[in-house]
Order: C-alpha cells, then structure tokens, then sequence
C-alpha cells in the first residue's frame, strides 16, 4: 500500500531519507515552500514558511522559528547538517510568494509574499547558496511536493496537473 | 506580546458572541435587500479558534475555495474574511442571481463581481453592527475576491494577522432562502489592541 504523503501545516518542517516518503505542502499563497536537497543521499528537507522576518523574535512566546523565512531556512538546514547533509550539494528549490490580493482598494498593501521571497534570496545569498528552481510571486496558490526517491519535486496550482521543476 | 488568555476571557467573549450575533443577522437583512427576498440566518456561532488550524476546519487546504475579504480601519482595524467552498459559491451565485441550483459552472467577472457586492454587503452591516454596540467609527475597504486553494486564500489573513495575533474569531451562519441553504463562515481578525477598548468602553 502507498504510504499518504507527510502534510506539512503552517510554520512545520520535515527531514526525511526515507524513500517511501513524500512530502507537501499544501495551498501555498504568499507562504513559501522551501526545499533542500543531497541528492546524493536522497535526504530531504522541506519547510512551510508564513513570514519574513523574526523582527521580535523575543517578544513572541513559544516562538516557532520554522514559521518565519529567515529563522526557518536556517534551521532547516541546522537540522540537515546534523543528519549528514553536505552543503555544497544541497539543491535548493523555493515555492509560493503569491500575491493573493488584487483588489484596486489594496494595492501594495501587506504584500508578504514578496517580502518573503525577498528574505529567503536574501538568507540563501547570505549562506552561500545558490536557488536551483524557482515558481514564485504572481497571484496564483501552489502546491509543492517532494519526492525522496527521486529527489524530484513538482508544483501544482488550481486547475492544472502537477509538474517537475 | 499581549497576553491573549487574560484578554480573550469568557466576558469578552460572551459579548462579542452577541456582537456577532446582531452582526450576522444585520448582515443577511442586508443580503436580503440585495436579493430582493427574504433570507434569513440560522445558527450563528463563534468561536476562538487558533489561527494555525484554520485551513484543517475548512477541509483540505487544498481543495478550491472562494474568499471575499476586507479590511476594516477607524477606531478599530481588523479583516474580514467569508470563505466557502468552491461548489458552495457557485449555489451561493444561483441564489442570488435566482437561477436554478447548478445553473452557475464557473466564476467569470459577473460571478465575481456579485460575491464581491455580497461581501460588502455583509461586511458593511456587520461593522455598521459592530460600531454600534462598540461606539467605534468604522469604514470598510472595497471587498477583494479570490477564487483559488484554501490555504492560499487563507494564507492573506494568516500572514497580515500571524505577526501579532495567535488566534482569530470564526463565525459560523447559514443563510437560508425557502429551503435552498449555503453555509457561510465569517472569519474576523480584529487587530487585537482592538479589545482593549471594546472592553473599557463596555465596562
């Protein structure tokens, strides 16, 4: 029997080796799902990022670092580093940033999806790393999925199949 | 940080349910002049529900949804989001163009168009609602309609809001013409310095 894929919700992250496994995140709007990848050990990582920045990261009880792009990429990758994951090889492939809002009363207004893809180019840069595949930005949610067999991952939006990137 | 057990305590809530309660049935008064009929609305509900698990009680976040949301500013700010299945805002259409259930098939710039003047409509009443008990002056935004995934849609309340709020208002209503029902779920985000006064001016 086909195992279900692993469902990763707002602010999670899952590591995995296990071929068997896959993992998504579901409806991305302006949050980003972000991917890293040895492809060497099919060890796998993906996060559901919601927001840029951790401004105040103190002043936020039982904060989840995951939830934010900055604090999150970092982690993840912490997180791979200790399972073995070799940096250099790490594919890195990001997801979402959407701009859901088009009205003509909101422009510009709270466009985090920008800001977050804006942070995550930012924290990739700062860590050396470069972004492999990238489907961001626009006005459109997005599934992203990843396989660990294949190190493959595909995205989705409403009304389409899924497709490698 | 404020506090949100210390402010969302049962008083509040108490009186924000009647709040709610008024708003949702001045809001279908209000659908009701749109349509021309009487609509009317049954079970209103609501519940403070964390904001990380809205899309879990919605269904899949990624099954096709459609959203009608605006903002709220004046004495208060806040969000308003109505939310509903795909195949829920097509009927929700029918109903209010008055053509029979499975009439609508998809959403062109009509479909939008009159979901978008549902949602100010009931917005509007709404808040007209909320500043009265409040004493607030209020002003909506021009409504914004999303056709797309769950999660995505929710993902404009949860990031404007996951900066300072925990938690969010949901309300539930269903708005019923004869025996054709859709259900609705209202989700309101107020800015949660908003409380604060709600409670001093109601103390």
């Amino acid at each position: 029997m086909k195992k279900d894929p692993i469902s990763l919700g707002l602010g999670e992250y899952f590591i995995s080796q296990n071929p068997e496994d896959i993992l998504v995140a579901y409806g991305l709007g302006s949050c980003l799902g972000i991917s890293l990848i040895d492809p060497r050990t099919h060890l796998s990582g993906l996060l559901h990022a919601v927001l840029p920045g951790t401004a105040n990261p103190q002043n936020l009880p039982g904060v989840d670092l995951y939830k934010y792009v900055d604090s999150g990429i970092n982690s993840l990758l912490g997180a791979m580093l200790k399972e073995g994951a070799n940096k250099s090889r790490l594919i890195v492939r990001m997801v979402g940033g959407a701009n859901m809002l088009i009205s003509p009363g909101m422009k510009n207004s709270f466009d985090i999806g920008t800001r977050n893809i804006e942070t995550a180019r930012q924290t990739f840069q700062r860590l050396n790393m470069t972004i492999a595949a990238e489907e961001v930005g626009g006005h459109i949610g997005r599934t992203i999925h990843v396989y660990v067999a294949e190190s493959r991952v595909t995205v989705r939006v409403i009304g389409e199949k899924e497709r490698d990137i | 940080m404020i506090n949100e057990n210390i402010l969302f305590d049962q008083e509040l809530l108490d009186l924000l349910k009647s709040m709610a309660g008024e708003g949702i049935k001045n809001a279908a008064s209000g659908f009701s002049g749109m349509v021309g009929r009487t609509i009317e609305v049954s079970n209103p509900n609501l519940k403070l529900v964390p904001l990380l698990s809205i899309s879990e009680i919605l269904g899949g976040p990624e099954d096709d949804a459609v959203g009608i949301y605006l903002r709220f500013e004046g004495d208060m700010l806040g969000q308003i989001m109505m939310i509903m299945p795909y195949s829920k805002a097509l009927e929700l259409v029918d109903l209010l163009m008055e053509t029979p259930p499975g009439t609508t098939q998809h959403f062109g710039r009509l479909e939008r168009s009159a979901l978008g003047e549902l949602g100010n409509l009931c917005g509007t009443f709404f808040l007209n609602s909320l500043a009265k008990l409040s004493h607030a002056s209020l002003r909506p935004s021009p409504p914004a309609v999303m056709v797309d995934m769950v999660g995505a849609i929710l993902d404009v309340v949860i990031a404007t809001a996951g900066g300072v709020s925990e938690h969010v208002l949901l309300m539930q209503a269903n708005f019923m013409d004869g025996s054709r029902s859709v259900e609705a779920n209202f989700w309101v985000i107020p800015d949660i310095t908003a409380f604060q006064d709600l409670i001093q001016k109601n103390a």
